[in-house]
């Protein structure tokens, strides 16, 4: 295997432990299948009571919306673990490329955001009784895919900013609520202000759920296509930004030697 | 009076050690206002008036609730890693009355969430506030408090054992603001709902709160509201001397 | 009467390994520790770290309860009276942990000191007075984040003497402290004793326990190896003589043969850097050219011969066990 891509899959294997290994079912029931489901019933009722939108929106929205969780809180813990057990530095200063370095730790964290995105999609069409025609499940379950990757190109900012924040949980939980507000996940985007709207607009997930609603209401795969490739590539920036950010920081930290400090 | 000292002196300690944490401060206030956000967009959406006030009561509520669930079940989590776990437990008093001003001074810092909730509202989105009880609005946020920080304290003391027990009290978060009714009317819940909100301290401080100010009987639902806060409390006593002696016989007491 | 008796103590411990199939083992921490603490002394439990001393004083101050034997502080058994024993005793362990950091020094005492219910009307003296005592006074106001390691010791003593109890157990409290900062730490230690108070100390330093103890249990692997005055444990191997050999490169077999010497009662290696250090504790003959005789071959460096000290006996009885 060329050295590039023995990164890719090491480092991909070595993140995946270090985010499984302390995931104990105690932690990943709660996290990941109770709290999606209060989410998606908390705001579909909110929507029956201010007679907003169907069922069926509130479930996309949110179970999509949840995704971000863990692709914004393991990216950051996974930076921040680097940090504490002072690996960043090793890691940082060898010659391996960084794209490889970083995609390969991204992978566990996009399975998991699209597991917890697709749970949460499922439970909460049968809590509520949604139903979606059958030939939108495939094309739903690549717009899941492709919305945990672009959180995770925005998980990346995110870990970077927690890094030199040094509070990772309280940045993430900030994206979170942001993504909450701002990504026409439960308020249509026309409902918003239109300065909210524009940044919504340059956020992961917006499209993503548009595409996802859109299937759902029985368009074909190429119908949302143009909304899927926009999403992708929303995230592709955002983890660029990210990669970035982390070089800049790296020089940064040599400058100051901050980055060992805990 | 020993007690009532002691209870209030723990209060008042932790609460300064709660409050000079800048970001969690911080956090503790933004969180409820991102949902509640949403809410009155939603509200908004709807073009209802009196919903949007409604609804404005009830997400102000949310931060203590969201104060007190995420940090009570982990406790003593905190204190273990704090290495102060094995002097609380180690003295004298009963260890009871050394955890309900922890999760009553948590609650305490969801009072910082509700003023930031009904500003929000007020500066936002034009959510005007008339109290029709003045003075039993007043008085019912201090007995919601203390009452959700009871339930606060039976989370903190069932959660002993357990040492990723902060999970299932963040997870508590959005089940108590959808079944206690914050944002949305009990009535549109399924009807087997209704039994479980009424074991629920918050189900009633809500409806005092929103009673207080929009008028109605706000002193019955201040009354439940304190007799669950007391239940809670004599169920953790009892509680907490059992989970103390296991704690000794399996050493869950040590630290890590 | 013993101000603190313990018979035949015993803690297991219950471990899991593994993460898909859980295997359980039991982890026998103290295996029947026995001892006796007259009023107005300073006991020492002396060992190396895992040991069982901290599960001892653990046990001793009812945060474990014993899988067997009992024990009893000031004629209350530690697990029947726990709330009484609790009432008289302080607890002080050494490290960064067990203080409220945001908070200043005389908050954390106000704090402990109403959960020990110390009688509102003397806290405030009382603090004072400690704070005088501990040589913390004047920075009582500052947050405990700033504290030094030996600032915090000194504030956990304080913290353990709130409630003017009878009976004080100290964990390992000089451990990480500055050479001066330990002294300091020690002499108030010693001050403790003199004002009447029962004191049982735990550490794995040997001239702390030596300085202050007026007895020692030596314990290893979870039983009390040995036990006396300092001077009874030094007699104990002060019939030999110790004999240290400096070598470049001394292999097993060699060791083995060296042990295997008659009059040779234990040989240790000591790595120091490029050389080894070898202590052989002897009977008292005159072996060192018996010793050199099986080192023929090997480089050989200083070589020297001394009275055994205390750490010599404490080696020898932790190594035997």
């Amino acid at each position: 295997m060329t050295y590039p891509a023995r990164v890719f899959f090491l480092g991909g294997l070595l993140s995946y432990r270090a985010l499984f290994n302390w995931l104990t079912p105690w932690i990943l029931v709660p996290t990941f299948l109770v709290a999606p489901i209060f989410q998606i019933l908390l705001f579909a009722y909110i929507g029956r009571s201010a007679n907003l939108e169907s069922d069926e929106f509130y479930v996309i929205g949110n179970a999509l919306q949840y995704t971000s969780l863990p692709c914004l809180f393991a990216m950051a813990n996974m930076l921040g673990d680097e940090r504490w057990s002072q690996t960043l530095g090793i890691l940082l200063s060898s010659p391996a490329s960084r794209l490889a370095l970083f995609l390969g730790r991204s992978l566990p964290v996009i399975l998991n955001g699209a597991l917890v995105g697709a749970f949460g999609f499922v439970a909460g069409s049968l809590i509520l009784d949604v139903h979606v025609p059958a030939s939108a499940f495939a094309p739903l379950a690549l717009v899941i895919v492709v919305t945990a990757v672009s959180c995770t190109g925005l998980g990346l900012v995110n870990g970077a900013i927690g890094l030199r924040v040094r509070e990772s949980a309280v940045s993430s939980n900030i994206v979170f609520g942001l993504l909450l507000v701002l990504c026409g996940v439960n308020v249509p985007l026309d409902e918003l202000p239109s300065w909210m709207e524009t940044i919504g607009r340059a956020l992961p997930l917006t499209h993503g759920i548009e595409a996802a609603r859109e299937l759902a209401d029985g368009a074909r795969l190429a119908d949302v296509g143009g909304l899927i490739a926009t999403e992708a590539a929303i995230g592709l920036v955002w983890a660029v930004v990210g990669c970035t950010l982390l070089r800049f920081l790296e020089v940064e930290a040599r400058r100051r030697a901050t980055l060992e400090s805990s | 009076m020993r007690t009532a000292r002691l209870l209030v002196v723990g209060w008042v300690l932790q609460l300064k050690t709660m409050m000079r944490s800048a970001f969690n401060g911080a956090l503790s206030v933004v969180w409820p206002l991102f949902f509640a956000t949403t809410a009155f967009f939603m509200y908004r959406a709807g073009r209802d008036e009196h919903t949007l006030l409604y609804a404005s009561l009830g997400a102000s509520v949310m931060g203590i609730w969201s104060a007190t669930s995420t940090s009570a079940s982990s406790v003593l989590q905190r204190e273990r890693r704090h290495g102060t776990l094995e002097l609380l437990a180690g003295e004298p008093t009963n260890f009871a009355f050394v955890l309900l001003p922890i999760s009553i001074a948590m609650s305490t810092v969801g009072l910082y969430s509700m003023v930031a909730t009904l500003l929000w509202g007020r500066l936002v989105f034009g959510i005007d506030m008339h109290l029709v009880h003045p003075l039993l609005f007043v008085l019912a946020i201090p007995v919601t408090i203390a009452s959700v920080g009871a339930l606060g304290f039976l989370l903190s003391v069932a959660c002993a054992r357990y040492r990723s027990a902060w999970a299932l009290g963040n997870s508590l978060e959005y089940p108590v603001w959808l079944i206690c009714g914050f944002l949305v009317p009990l009535a549109l819940l399924p009807s087997w709902v209704g039994p479980i909100s009424w074991l629920l301290a918050p189900t009633f401080g809500v409806r005092a709160i929103r009673e207080a100010a929009l008028g109605g009987a706000p002193l019955d639902d201040l009354l439940a509201c304190a007799s669950l806060g007391i239940a809670y409390f004599a169920v953790g006593i009892l509680l907490a001397e059992t989970v103390l002696r296991m704690a000794r016989k399996t050493a869950a007491l040590q630290l890590s | 009467m013993a101000v603190i008796e313990a018979l035949d103590l015993r803690r297991t411990y219950k471990t899991s390994t593994g993460t898909f199939r859980r295997r359980s083992l039991e982890v026998e921490a103290v295996r029947g520790v026995t001892l006796g603490v007259e009023e107005g002394k300073l006991f020492g439990l002396l060992g190396p770290n895992g040991a069982g001393k901290t599960t001892t004083i653990k046990m001793l101050i009812t945060l474990l309860i014993p899988t067997a034997g009992t024990a009893s502080v000031l004629g209350y058994d530690v697990v029947k009276d726990a709330r009484e024993v609790r009432k008289r005793i302080g607890y002080v362990f050494g490290g960064d942990r067990g203080l409220y950091d945001r908070l200043s020094g005389q908050d954390n005492l106000r704090y402990f000191a109403e959960l020990y219910a110390v009688p509102p009307r003397e806290q405030r003296a009382r603090i004072a007075e400690l704070l005088e005592l501990v040589g913390l006074a004047g920075r009582e106001k500052e947050r405990v984040e700033g504290y030094s390691r030996g600032m915090r010791q000194r504030l956990h003593i304080a913290r353990g003497l709130l409630h003017d109890p009878p009976v004080v157990f100290l964990d390992e409290p000089t451990i990480g402290v500055d050479p001066v900062g330990a002294r300091e730490l020690r002499t108030m230690i010693a001050q403790l004793v003199a004002a009447g108070k029962t004191v049982l100390l735990t550490t794995h330093y040997m001239f702390e326990a030596d300085q202050l103890c007026d007895r020692i249990a030596v314990i290893s692997e979870g039983t009390i190896v040995a036990e006396g005055t300092p001077a009874e444990l030094k007699a104990n191997v002060s019939d030999g003589r110790v004999v240290e050999i400096e070598v470049f490169g001394v292999d097993d077999p060699t060791v083995e043969r060296l042990r295997r010497i008659e009059g040779v009662r234990s040989v240790g290696v000591e790595q120091r850097e490029q050389a080894q250090l070898l202590v052989a504790q002897t009977d008292g003959r005159e072996l060192t050219h018996a010793l050199l005789a099986q080192l023929d071959g090997a480089q050989v460096g200083r070589v020297s011969a001394r009275e055994p000290s205390l750490e010599d006996a404490y080696v020898a009885l932790v190594r035997e066990s």
